[in-house]
């Protein structure tokens, strides 16, 4: 069965997307909004996705991995929005486990090892 | 024969039944035994100085299968959470005093145990995933696998699964803590949970009966109570052995004051179990020790803190020769926390006469590193350690007990007390006698301040800068000289 992606933008659509998939792993990439040519106004979202993709695979049979747009800059810098009040995300990109407490955030998303070791861990 | 060179020399070698063994060919520099405050801190700071370093952690399930991450016992089933808890009943109280402050609210106030567990456990996740973070990111090698001597300097690594695989290294870290004690009466394993059981129970412990006098014993009681839950303490004969009588009777009047039962001088000689369930009915029998009395009990659920056990027996240290007191299976080393083999250090709670507390260990851990590694020389100074005990009235305390400064200065040690009511405590009508400040001065040394006690709110915040004076030699003149801040309960 391998595993699945799901790109999903803003809030409402990422917590409905995490619910149908309640009982699997899911995995969640958080970035900022990408423009008309692809590219994402979050440099640190460019250089970790890449990173990210490529240890995908190391993802435990039936993961989800949702590949999520949080929003335009002003959205982001505003310390009130839904992702960082209610899943309590500090930075962008933002790597995690849905339904636990781990999560690589900024800089630690550039690390393959990490990444890795998040995908893999028990 | 064995010819072990002192650490030090540039030439180093090894000799054993003819093989000689360069350190070039060491799987690592340094193996550390024990993911806990002492060993997670000495791994990364030997990696900061390009160390090759390997952390083994595992945690052999208790009898009722509780298990927990890296960390070691104060992060997962020791101070985080006993805190964490301890907070939650003071919140408690903090309720009921705030209706005399003026907050009206209609709505009885209840306890939900799950809630508060799972916030806890949640919390405690992220910090066991911070150290698989922060140990990934320095390059120290973790595995989730049970180390033990095989050999000189080589460990077998035992994971979950059975997995062995052998590791080499040119030094070794013991930091493998302790683990509750058992009594070794029927019913005990089966029946009974402990401090590594309590923190992530999955439903309400209830009547709950705390078998113990130990401060591990004292704060859960002390929370337990505080959360609302019915509580009873069976002691064997003083409360918190080593810790200043004076202060631990107090201690033990406020909790009885306070909805704690203590039924003292008895042991349980059996447990047994009334009815099945989470939680079930115990029924717990017990003797007196001094007289012939049994006396029988019924309770949702019994909690074990009797005293901790090292984890010294079952690591292969008679395989490379290092010395335990065979009685208590601590280590005893000298002030390098060398143990008599000059390749294997050791510390933590598993030393010998020293005090079990995680900041010991984490300062202990780093400088020995930075001895090893760094050309540094400074030791670890186990002299006048702050501590505190969380009961429902905090205690903290810095040097000496006043029967140990009696005991070592005779009368020519000296004691200031007094009682304070700390103002928060007056608007809701909470007692006003039983908060206690003491300081015992040394009169023959300038009233050099050589204990420091005091019981009330916040005992730990405010016994932190006295630590800090007392390291620099704070008379009592200089004491009478500071200026109080006003009002706090630290001015008095």
């Amino acid at each position: 069965m391998g595993w699945e992606e799901k790109q999903v933008r803003g809030y409402p659509e990422f917590v409905q997307t995490a619910q149908r998939y309640h009982g699997r792993p899911i995995f969640a990439l958080f970035c900022g909004d990408k423009d008309a040519e692809g590219r994402s106004w979050c440099p640190d979202c460019v250089t970790a996705e890449p990173v990210v993709r490529k240890e995908l695979h190391h993802m435990p049979e039936g993961s989800v991995f949702i590949y999520c747009l949080v929003g335009d800059r002003a959205y982001w810098k505003d310390t009130n929005n839904e992702f960082r009040k209610t899943l309590k995300l500090t930075g962008v990109p933002t790597l995690l486990k849905y339904g636990t407490p781990q999560k690589l955030v900024e800089e630690e998303c550039f690390k393959a090892e990490l990444v890795r070791m998040l995908f893999t861990e028990d | 024969s064995v010819q072990v060179h002192k650490e030090g020399r540039t030439q180093r070698a090894l000799e054993m039944n003819g093989h000689t063994l360069l350190p070039q060919s060491y799987d690592y520099d340094l193996i550390v035994i024990g993911g806990g405050s002492g060993g997670l801190a000495a791994a990364k700071e030997a990696a900061k100085y390009g160390k090759k370093v390997m952390v083994l952690d595992f945690v052999t399930p208790t009898p009722l299968g509780n298990s927990w991450g890296l960390g070691g016992t104060c992060v997962n089933v020791g101070c985080i959470p006993k805190k964490l808890m301890h907070q939650a009943a003071l919140l408690g109280q903090a309720l009921q005093d705030s209706r005399n402050f003026g907050w009206q609210f209609t709505r009885e106030v209840r306890h939900n145990w799950m809630v508060m567990t799972e916030s806890v456990q949640n919390y405690i996740g992220s910090l066991n995933w911070g150290y698989r973070v922060a140990l990934r990111e320095k390059s120290v090698t973790y595995e989730n696998a049970y180390g033990e001597f095989v050999g000189p300097h080589t460990v077998k690594a035992t994971n979950k699964r059975g997995v062995e695989k052998l590791y080499t290294a040119e030094r070794f870290l013991i930091a493998t803590g302790e683990r509750p004690r058992y009594l070794g009466i029927p019913g005990d394993k089966e029946y009974c949970i402990s401090s590594d059981d309590l923190f992530s129970l999955p439903y309400c412990p209830g009547k709950t009966l705390v078998v113990g006098a130990s401060y591990v014993a004292l704060e859960c009681a002390g929370f337990l109570a505080g959360l609302g839950l019915d509580v009873t303490v069976m002691v064997r004969s003083i409360l918190l052995r080593g810790f200043d009588q004076d202060m631990a009777n107090k201690i033990g009047e406020y909790m009885e004051e306070h909805g704690v039962r203590f039924i003292r001088e008895f042991v349980p000689i059996k447990i047994e179990q009334i009815e099945e369930g989470t939680p079930g009915i115990l029924k717990v029998t017990a003797k007196s020790t001094n007289e012939n009395e049994i006396i029988e009990g019924e309770y949702n659920t019994v909690l074990l803190a009797i005293g901790r056990d090292a984890c010294t027996r079952n690591i292969g240290l008679d395989k490379v020769g290092v010395k335990i007191n065979q009685k208590t299976g601590k280590i005893p080393v000298n002030d390098e926390e060398q143990t008599n083999v000059p390749y294997i250090y050791a510390i933590g709670d598993i030393l010998q006469d020293k005090l079990e507390l995680t900041p010991v260990a984490i300062q202990a851990g780093r400088l020995l590193v930075q001895r090893l590694y760094a050309g540094a020389t400074r030791k670890c100074d186990y002299v006048n350690v702050p501590t505190t005990v969380f009961t429902p009235l905090e205690y903290g305390a810095c040097g000496y007990s006043e029967e140990a400064a009696v005991e070592k200065f005779g009368e020519e040690s000296i004691e200031y007390h007094s009682y304070f009511w700390p103002l928060e405590w007056t608007v809701p009508s909470r007692d006003n006698n039983k908060c206690y400040a003491k300081i015992i001065c040394n009169i023959q040394d300038n009233e050099r301040v050589i204990g420091f006690h005091v019981l009330g709110p916040n005992a730990g915040e405010i016994t932190q800068g006295f630590a800090a004076a007392m390291k620099c030699g704070m008379t009592k003149e200089q004491l009478d000289n500071t200026i109080g801040i006003h009002p706090v309960c630290a001015e008095v």
